[in-house]
């Protein structure tokens, strides 16, 4: 099944960067949408039939962080898979992405990393 | 941690990271053909700062050769842009900067790390990151060599 994937991130290059892991990591992609912050997110959210995000955590006007959170408070995306991807490493704020029933991509990643993490946040393949 | 064992550190995740990201190769001074041996001129220079837990800055350094390979391989073309460059190269300072900094952080508190941005041609890192403790770091890799500079307050 082919899906539909959003990125979120103020950095052009990492949203590249992105795309063409995923494209590299073997999942079938129907489309990768774009968003440069957490709003922009929001929008593309409210027109687009989407299968998982990926968000980035540090982003001008409207943060990763509170993407996700709008995003969890909204009753029709409560289980929608959603990644957020970052160089954290701090055991509290991993804990905080986990508790929103978000997964989380540690920069940097492999196309088999990606992979792994897309299919468990879909629920094909069990988390470890 | 001693400054040995966080200078090995930064190097092994400098390494990692232009491994994982850029489909880059570790090698040797000896490895390299002298005339080759292009060390950087600052030229085009990424500072990333944080704050927090520990507070500090780094600047990544990268020859030009590496620069544009930096650019072309993150984003899969063959000519970047100075922008593409600049852009590439930011983003690899964030990733260094965001897995060495937890190295510095006390009790596992939290860093915040800032954007990262391009410095002026003539702006001095030195002066910036004043009386903080400073090692340096070279990186040799296929594509060219980096030098990592970081910058820590100590207690």
């Amino acid at each position: 099944m082919a899906i539909n994937i959003l990125v979120v991130d103020d950095s052009a290059v990492m949203r590249s960067m992105i795309k063409k892991t995923i494209l590299n990591s073997g999942v079938e992609v129907e489309q990768i949408y774009e968003a440069g912050n957490g709003q922009e997110g929001l929008d593309v959210l409210a027109k687009e039939w989407l299968d998982i995000l990926f968000i980035d955590v540090n982003m001008p006007v409207m943060d990763g962080m509170e993407m996700l959170e709008r995003v969890r408070t909204n009753p029709e995306y409560v289980d929608l898979p959603i990644l957020i991807v970052s160089t954290e490493s701090n055991p509290e704020r991993i804990q905080i992405i986990q508790k929103m029933n978000a997964g989380f991509v540690h920069k940097p990643f492999t196309p088999e990393v990606l992979r792994e993490r897309i299919l468990e946040a879909l629920g094909v393949l069990e988390s470890q | 941690m001693n400054t040995t064992t966080y200078t090995e550190n930064v190097h092994d995740i400098a390494l990692n990271t232009f491994e994982v990201t850029c489909f880059m190769f570790p090698m040797d001074e000896w490895e390299i053909e002298e005339d080759e041996l292009e060390y950087p001129d600052g030229h085009t220079r990424a500072i990333v700062g944080f704050d927090g837990a520990a507070k500090g800055g780094m600047v990544i350094n990268p020859n030009e050769a590496l620069l544009t390979a930096i650019a072309a391989n993150m984003l899969g073309i063959d000519e970047p842009s100075q922008e593409e460059k600049e852009g590439a190269l930011c983003e690899i300072a964030n990733i260094i900067c965001g897995n060495t900094v937890p190295l510095f952080a006390k009790d596992d508190k939290i860093c915040v790390i800032k954007p990262p941005r391009i410095a002026a041609i003539d702006e001095n890192a030195d002066a910036l990151f004043m009386g903080m403790f400073n090692e340096k770091v070279n990186v040799l890799l296929d594509e060219g060599i980096v030098e990592i500079s970081i910058y820590v307050e100590q207690d």
